[in-house]
């Protein structure tokens, strides 16, 4: 204890008998001015405050608070982008002032971090005296009572046996109970309950781990999302990835090289037409030769070598050939995406330079061709003759192809892949419309589109995450010790034995530092046990050996 | 691939179960009327307001059996069957289930607060009325809840937010008592003039994780507190406003049920629904328990539905991580649940600070609980984020 925590009134009154202690500096009139080290160590006390905790715990919900209403960028970046753009949201002003402030990534920010950091700063601080003390109630045994008569759950028993048989007989009654126990002199003292700080420190400690498991999931982690059309294949390396996430110390060759071949997908519906299942028929591949036949579904995961490969999105994927002349310029299955809020149409793009390969003088450059796919798989017209879908199912796939041609639509430029410069081409001709095995000249004939067949194609996540265990064993603490210390609680029961000449008078008394109606109602039982147990010495004897 | 009929079934069931709720709640308020409470806390009813409480009681197990009975018939009506909960109807609907059910057991049965179950029956009504609104017509469902963890994850969800429910109708009756309390202590001008109550929570607090040093372990003077003050019982409602009891809760409801759904008529009558709770419950403040009985109800509810809470937001991330290939991505489903959680761990906290047990702790379980109605209405209307499916 230092001098300064003395209350300020103390400096302010010279000390009369001026000899508390040769340490003691001469008294100064000048009020104590607290060093940095006792700021700090102030600062500290506070920080490790049950109150301050509860008010970083507010703060933190109110973070999530904000992260609930305002859009976030790593769940949906296209919201946020319409929100900074001011076409959703409260304006792009505010935008600009969220984005100061990382409201568009709240648990990215550097204030989220900080605040969870000295959460667990406040936490460590507020554990660590606690489990020391823990460590040393558990240690320590069951300390004796006095004033027995004072406590307000207290009883006598009178009973015919000696003052020593009768606290065995108690002892009996209380380990059977699960009591801690050790009986000093005339005296039993027993305790239990210790579940209640024990599982609090579990639950608290437990944070930490799940904490770690999910900072090793980040950093030592991967993830990335491939899409694949049926029967074409990518190796578990970083450029096959369409989006490739790693963490921060996932290294190029931590990933496994092993090949996955996409041999089928299928959807299947309801009546109704939402989907009821999806199913991507895999086959793993190691050094060329094939190891494992899956079936990945939602909800059905395959792992294979630590990696985690899960079904995400699907499409439809036309194959689409052009050809010019006897030269085929294009063969690929186009992946399709669904468009917005129009039913069951699937749109994309094929793209293609003509003079590609063609090596004339001037430096190989043709036109550039591109295809805008519509892709209807149930087509049929409305009445004023719009085509649309009347299904997802497949049953009358209708593919619709505007040619595109320009010198330059922007195939060597970087332009999503789903789209390229229309300003820069024009299209040509009528669409062609064709059914599965039709084909169709376009550009006057200078060009055969052909659509052999319509397939899927099937969208992965594979992901690395170490630290599950870690997770799954944080999780099952958080819930192992959540359970005793909101349940359990701390009591201790004392018997007194007063002999006299016939008999043995008995006080028994207890008391619990938690839910204390429970505790008066286990009293009154352990009451009425010992009572029976004491009542005579051959039952007494039967009761605690059997 | 439905069984129109059985759906059919359900729905009426649902109805019944709706207008039986409603019957019992009346007969519970009537009960209560006829209730009072003496200082110890407990309670005795006259022989009329017995009798209705018992048909109240009859009532409300009639009705708990038939809403089990439109519950099952939508799980059948599906083929194959299905669970019952992978909407917000059925979810809606089986949170009044549950909350009905834990309140006839655990509230009535084990813990003896019978009267109070009038409190339970109507909020339970308010969530079948919304349920009413979410109404979707029985179906299979989509691939992503298509998972054993949507027995585990939701349902858990689900039986402890109908604990909070009850929960939340304790905390938010002591609150009330209290203020009554301690407002007629206080105009009663006795030595009783500062926190009356609070003393008396204090003392009887379950406690929470950290407890007094053992040390402090000495018995304490068993004294009966102020509440043999209060002169008559009618004191305690003439110090509560008369107008800001059906006001409050209008207001808010309305004005919730009109963010949310955007329907007029809807809002005016859950508004009206909730104003009739709010006057139900000022002319019921002398005859309900003493405050400490009601705070001390609160945490037990409370410290109940908390863990299995806990076991849902952690069955939660364990679902994503194999539906969605990560535990947590700060989705705001996720957010929501956590925040709930966060406030709820604050709650229990609370109560074993000092300077925060008593009514400030009950304002954050208040808090907590709008907060677990945000999560669940609100997140799922409002918000897109990957828990949309499971709207409407």
């Amino acid at each position: 204890v230092t001098v300064h925590e003395a209350p300020p009134t103390h400096t302010a009154t010279t000390d009369p008998s001026g000899d508390r202690g040769p340490a003691r500096p001469q008294a100064s009139r000048l009020p104590d001015i607290p060093g940095p080290g006792e700021t700090a160590l102030t600062l500290w006390r506070r920080l490790r405050r049950m109150s301050t905790a509860l008010v970083l715990l507010f703060a933190l919900a109110a973070a999530s608070v904000v992260a609930t209403f305002v859009p976030q960028e790593p769940v949906i970046r296209s919201t946020v982008a319409d929100w900074r753009a001011g076409e959703a949201g409260p304006g792009a002003g505010w935008a600009r002032a969220f984005d100061a402030l990382g409201l568009f990534d709240v648990y990215g920010s550097w204030w989220f971090t900080l605040l969870t950091a000295t959460l667990l700063v406040s936490l460590t601080g507020c554990l660590i005296p606690r489990w020391r003390a823990f460590a040393r109630n558990v240690r320590g045994r069951p300390p004796t009572g006095r004033n027995l008569d004072w406590l307000t759950n207290h009883t006598v028993v009178t009973t015919p046996l000696g003052a020593g048989e009768a606290l065995t007989a108690v002892d009996g009654v209380l380990a059977r109970r699960r009591f801690r126990r050790r009986r000093v002199g005339a005296q039993v003292a027993a305790e239990r309950g210790h579940w209640r700080e024990g599982g609090s420190l579990v639950f608290h400690t437990s944070f930490y781990l799940i904490l770690l498991g999910a900072v090793l999931g980040q950093t030592f982690g991967f993830r990335g999302h491939i899409n694949l059309a049926e029967g074409s294949a990518f190796a578990d390396t970083r450029i096959a990835y369409d989006l490739a996430q790693p963490g921060r110390w996932w290294n190029l060759d931590d990933h496994r090289g092993f090949v996955v071949r996409l041999d089928a997908f299928a959807v299947s519906f309801y009546d109704d037409f939402t989907p009821s299942d999806f199913v991507s028929t895999i086959t793993i591949l190691e050094g060329g030769q094939p190891v494992r036949a899956e079936e990945v579904r939602v909800n059905h995961p395959v792992r294979h070598q630590g990696m985690v490969i899960y079904q995400a999105r699907w499409g439809m994927a036309p194959r689409v050939v052009l050809r010019a002349g006897d030269r085929v310029i294009f063969d690929e299955p186009l992946m399709l995406s669904l468009a917005e809020g129009r039913g069951w149409i699937w749109t994309g793009v094929g793209k293609v330079a003509v003079g590609g390969g063609g090596g004339d003088g001037e430096g190989g450059r043709g036109p550039q061709v591109a295809l805008d796919v519509v892709l209807l798989p149930d087509a049929a017209l409305t009445e004023d003759g719009m085509p649309f879908s009347r299904s997802p199912e497949p049953k009358n796939p209708r593919l619709i192809a505007d040619l595109w041609v320009g010198e330059d639509l922007g195939l060597d430029r970087p332009v999503p892949a789903s789209q390229f410069d229309r300003d820069a081409g024009q299209v040509v001709g009528p669409p062609a419309i064709l059914a599965p095995g039709e084909s169709v000249g376009m550009a006057n004939g200078a060009l055969l589109l052909e659509f052999p067949d319509l397939q899927t194609w099937s969208g992965f996540q594979v992901s690395h995450a170490p630290g599950r265990w870690l997770l799954v064993l944080g999780g099952t603490l958080l819930l192992a010790g959540l359970i005793p210390s909101l349940y359990s609680y701390r009591r201790r029961i004392w018997a007194e034995a007063h002999p006299d000449a016939t008999s043995t008078r008995l006080v028994l008394a207890g008391v619990a530092l938690q839910r204390k109606e429970a505790f008066a109602e286990e009293f009154t039982g352990v009451a009425a046990a010992v009572e029976a147990a004491v009542a005579h010495p051959v039952l007494d004897n039967q009761e605690t050996h059997g | 691939m439905v069984n129109a009929e059985l759906a059919q079934t359900s729905n009426t069931l649902f109805h019944a179960a709706f207008l039986l709720y409603i019957a019992a709640m009346i007969a519970y308020f009537f009960r209560l009327a006829f209730t009072r409470v003496t200082a110890e806390g407990g309670s005795a009813g006259t022989a009329v307001g017995r009798r209705v409480g018992y048909a109240g009681t009859a009532l409300a197990v009639v009705g708990v059996v038939v809403h089990a009975g439109s519950v099952l018939a939508r799980a059948f009506a599906v083929i194959p069957p299905r669970v019952p909960w992978a909407n917000m109807y059925e979810y809606s609907s089986l949170l009044a289930l549950a909350a009905v059910a834990v309140g006839l057991i655990v509230v009535q049965r084990r813990l003896g607060y019978g009267h109070l179950m009038g409190f339970v029956l109507a909020l339970a009504v308010l969530s079948m009325t919304s349920a009413l609104l979410l109404f979707t017509e029985a179906g299979p469902v989509v691939p992503a809840l298509d998972s054993y963890w949507i027995k585990i994850h939701t349902s858990s969800a689900m039986l402890s937010s109908s604990i909070f429910m009850i929960g939340f109708a304790a905390t938010a009756l002591y609150l009330v008592k209290d203020i009554a309390e301690r407002r007629v202590a206080e105009r009663s001008g006795s030595r009783f003039g500062a926190s009356t109550v609070g003393a008396a929570s204090v003392r009887s607090a379950p406690g929470g994780l950290e407890g007094p040093p053992v040390a402090d372990l000495e018995s304490e003077p068993e004294t009966r507190d102020s509440r043999d003050v209060i002169a008559s019982p009618l004191a305690q409602r003439a110090v509560l406003s008369p107008v800001l009891f059906p006001v409050v809760p209008f207001v808010a409801v309305a004005a919730f049920t009109l963010a949310v759904w955007r329907a007029p008529i809807a809002a005016l009558a859950a508004g009206s629904v909730a104003a009739l709770l709010g006057t139900v419950t000022w002319y019921a403040v002398p005859h309900l328990p003493p405050a400490t009985s009601l705070d001390n109800l609160a945490y037990r509810t409370v410290a109940f539905a908390f863990p299995i809470w806990t076991f849902a937001v952690i069955a939660g991330a364990i679902w994503a991580e194999e539906a969605w290939g990560r535990y947590w991505g700060w989705d705001p489903k996720e957010t929501g649940s956590f925040f709930t959680w966060v406030l709820y761990a604050s709650y229990l906290h609370a109560r074993s600070t000092h300077g925060w047990r008593g009514r400030r702790a009950a304002w954050i379980g208040v808090i907590a609980f709008v907060a677990l109605m945000i999560t669940y209405y609100a997140v799922n209307l409002w918000v897109v984020g990957l828990h949309s499916y499971a709207g409407v």
